[in-house]
């Protein structure tokens, strides 16, 4: 099955998927920022919003989180017709999903914050939205930060169903490159190799935020 | 000079009335302790007082103020009322003297510097400039609700209110955080405290309302109420009290 | 956040709130399932040509044509303020373009279904092993559970099914098998999916377990050993009951996470849902039918789901032990 050949081939190609995987982890984040934008008011809005808007942010998310993201995409591709480019059409449907999980993350997040806190604030004098802004707010974003690590590794594994709209991501250059005539033997050799950089980048990306969630977490000493 | 006046408070929550027309005046420069068996409208009153929460009919006044007028802005009136919570309820997000300056920068608009200069002084009236820099949690609990009397001294307000201050602390901490309320009350500040800590009301207060069902049952200095309740509910709520301590 | 405790919630690949209090989704679902076990009566069980060819839509479209064209002329005649009605006309012309389609969409449920369950029921078996071996094995299983886990959670699932589907020769030892797409047994890329789906959703579900094993109370297991239990007696009798427990919420959320993601198996030739969706879209052009309706089906789907598990959550509730809190 795995032949020096074809292991050659692989990584005299290797520009080619690294460029492949340039353009993953671009979609990786501009989703990621579309989520974050759309998903943050959304979840607020599901805490602290009431009447018609409330209901239809809570009924749009249950749809987006109950489709299969290549449904969405495929959606967004033929019927919507959002862009012809793939690269904006799987930023959107890969960004309007994840703004649902986040909304719920950020939720969540919100919700745990003891009610003491906002009572403290208004009791001081602030308004209610000050009490959100200045004392909720950053309290969940912080509590946000494990569901927040979660979603960052779907949303990058899941760049990889870009594919179904022929984006020239990692997974969709893997692909090509064995499918090209006479190279079919190579298929083992260059799905590991994609699979090995798609593990390097989520490996590394769960490091980065666990660091970074340490570095923001709010200190707690022996008392208490 | 008349500073507080609540004149005949009801609030219900559904079908329960937990203040049936409670009424009591305190002039500026007052400790008034509220007493009364839990349930008996102690805390709902306090909390009536700064709009925490909304009372059904009656009157409250601040300084000749309506604090139920329509033209009455919750935020501006909250800022002369300060209150301190049973489970302290420091912003868990900020440091001790953040704590602090928070509502002085983004309520009062003091600038960064001087709001921090004013924090400290705050903080170091309560004893704990040595701490300003730590979190909430690193703290102690007695340390925590010192913060917290701090924070609400900042806004400079005319009325203090205290709920239950000491009663989520360890019987070691009590003694730090009574001791910070015993200086707040010599020097004058008007004073609000719903406590069962009787060495304070004994020493500090001017007069202890007693609350049982949402009635104040009786009224008095504390030499008075403590040695010679008129009522039988009274004494039996103070024997039952002192049992509770002398053990 | 440091002082939390570490919680199961944490490791869940997704999570979908519905509220199943609204009547409307209630009625939806029963329509849905009423239609689609009438549809496979008439597929797999009855003999052919006895109801209705297998082909053959249980609902005529003439009838919707015929409203459809009504609509258009009386949204014409009325000029601007026909707009309701060419609306009206336009869901028609959706339910004329869609009804054809039904069929197929039915057969292809019925492989989305077979595949998630056979995925999460598979992949259970395995990560309970997995899960153990991580909590309580020695070092090396410990390492190999660990590093089993770590890959498959930091690779794509579609990712995982090439590899098996295109670089594994796994599809030859299928064929030979006996029986593999005979009658009712799916064929051979359906088994590689199986597989796939097993092996990626059994290290999600060892994680889920693993932490709720960490949940239970390490008194428990003392107390077991105590009364004279061995290890894995303890854990098999004492441990697991109460942390399977614990696992029940992520388990509906592996369970909606695989519904959906078994559409993935289209890349791998599996005829399931969307497979029928996007060929039929392909040879007929009427993409917004098709896709709609698989985004139909598969929220129906899901939906269900949630309204199983919240079942098995409630009925499998001890006092006092996970599961909902009141109820």
């Amino acid at each position: 099955m795995l032949q020096a050949g074809d292991w050659a081939f692989v990584f005299a190609n290797l520009d080619y998927l690294l460029a492949g995987a340039g353009i993953t982890v671009g979609l990786t984040l501009t989703s990621l920022l579309l989520g974050f934008l759309t998903g943050f008011p959304a979840g607020a809005i599901e805490v602290y919003g009431d009447g018609i808007l409330e209901r239809v942010v809570s009924t749009g998310g249950v749809v987006l989180r109950g489709t299969p993201i290549v449904v969405i995409m495929l959606v967004l591709f033929f019927v919507v017709s959002i862009s012809k480019s793939a690269f904006i059409t799987a930023t959107v449907g890969l960004g309007l999903r994840s703004a649902a999980y986040q909304s719920q993350i950020f939720r969540g997040a919100l919700q745990s914050v003891d009610e003491g806190q906002m009572e403290a604030a208004r009791s001081v004098g602030m308004s209610r939205f000050e009490a959100i802004r200045y004392v909720v707010v950053p309290q969940a974003l912080r509590r946000s930060m494990p569901g927040f690590q979660n979603e960052f590794t779907i949303v990058l594994k899941d760049t990889s169903i870009a594919f179904a709209i022929g984006l020239a991501e990692l997974l969709t250059r893997g692909n090509d490159l064995f499918t090209q005539s006479g190279r079919s033997t190579a298929v083992l050799e260059v799905f590991l190799t994609i699979s090995a950089i798609y593990f390097v980048l989520t490996f590394a990306t769960n490091r980065g935020l666990d660091r970074l969630s340490d570095y923001y977490a709010i200190p707690s000493g022996e008392n208490r | 000079m008349t500073l507080l006046r609540v004149e005949d408070v009801h609030k219900s929550y559904g079908d329960e009335e937990v203040l049936k027309g409670v009424s009591f005046e305190m002039d500026r420069g007052d400790v008034d302790v509220l007493m009364g068996p839990s349930g008996s409208g102690k805390s709902t009153m306090l909390r009536c007082i700064n709009r925490l929460t909304e009372i059904d009919s009656g009157d409250v006044w601040l300084d000749g103020t309506p604090v139920y007028g329509p033209d009455t802005d919750v935020n501006e009136l909250r800022q002369d009322v300060g209150m301190v919570f049973q489970d302290f309820n420091l912003f868990a997000h900020l440091t001790a003297v953040e704590n602090i300056t928070l509502g002085l920068k983004r309520v009062l608009g003091v600038p960064k510097a001087e709001a921090r200069e004013r924090a400290m002084e705050h903080l170091e009236q309560v004893g704990l400039a040595a701490q300003a820099d730590s979190y909430p949690a690193e703290l102690s609990g007695g340390q925590q609700q010192r913060v917290g009397i701090a924070r609400a001294l900042a806004m400079e307000p005319k009325l203090m209110l205290f709920d239950e201050p000491t009663s989520a602390l360890d019987p070691e901490l009590v003694g730090e955080v009574v001791e910070v309320m015993r200086d707040l009350a010599a020097g004058g500040m008007t004073m609000l405290v719903v406590s069962h800590e009787m060495g304070f009301a004994r020493s500090a207060a001017d007069d202890i309302h007693f609350l049982d069902s949402g009635t104040v049952v009786e009224s008095g200095p504390p030499e008075q109420l403590f040695e010679r309740p008129e009522h039988d509910r009274t004494r039996a709520f103070l024997t039952g009290l002192q049992a509770e301590t002398h053990q | 956040m440091s002082t939390d405790e570490p919680s199961v919630a944490d490791e869940v690949r997704t999570t979908v709130t519905v509220d199943t209090d609204q009547p409307w989704a209630l009625i939806g679902l029963a329509v849905f399932w009423g239609w689609l076990l009438a549809r496979w009566t008439n597929d797999f069980l009855l003999p052919a040509g006895l109801a209705v060819p297998r082909e053959q839509s249980f609902f005529p479209v003439g009838p919707f044509e015929a409203a459809r064209e009504t609509l258009l002329s009386v949204a014409a005649s009325l000029g601007l303020f026909g707009a309701p009605f060419a609306f009206l006309a336009g869901l028609f012309s959706f339910v004329v373009g869609a009804i054809p389609s039904l069929p197929a969409l039915g057969r292809g449920a019925w492989l989305t279904i077979v595949l998630t369950v056979g995925g999460i029921a598979l992949g259970f078996v395995l990560a309970v092993p997995l899960s153990v071996a991580r909590v309580y094995g020695g070092r090396w299983l410990r390492w190999v559970s660990l590093s089993y886990t770590e890959l498959i959670r930091g690779t794509p699932l579609l990712a995982q099914l090439f590899v098996l589907y295109f670089g594994l020769p796994l599809t030859q030892i299928i064929r030979e098998v006996p029986g593999v797409g005979v009658g009712y047994v799916p064929g051979t890329a359906a088994w590689v999916a199986i597989i796939g789906f097993t092996l990626n959703s059994a290290a999600y579900q060892a994680e889920y377990i693993r932490s709720a094993l960490e949940s239970v109370d390490a008194g428990q297991l003392t107390a077991a050993r105590s009364i004279g239990l061995s290890k894995v007696e303890s854990i098999r009798y004492v441990v697991l009951p109460q942390g399977l427990r614990y696992a029940i919420p992520s388990w509906s959320n592996e369970l909606v996470y695989l519904i959906k993601y078994s559409s993935l198996a289209a890349f791998i030739t599996v005829r399931e849902l969307f497979f029928q969706a996007e060929s039929i879209a392909n040879e007929t052009f009427r993409y917004t039918e098709l896709y709609v309706l698989a985004a139909l089906f598969y929220l129906a789907l899901v939906i269900s789901a949630s309204v199983l598990m919240n079942g098995v959550e409630t009925k499998t509730a001890l006092p006092g032990l996970g599961g909902k809190r009141e109820a």
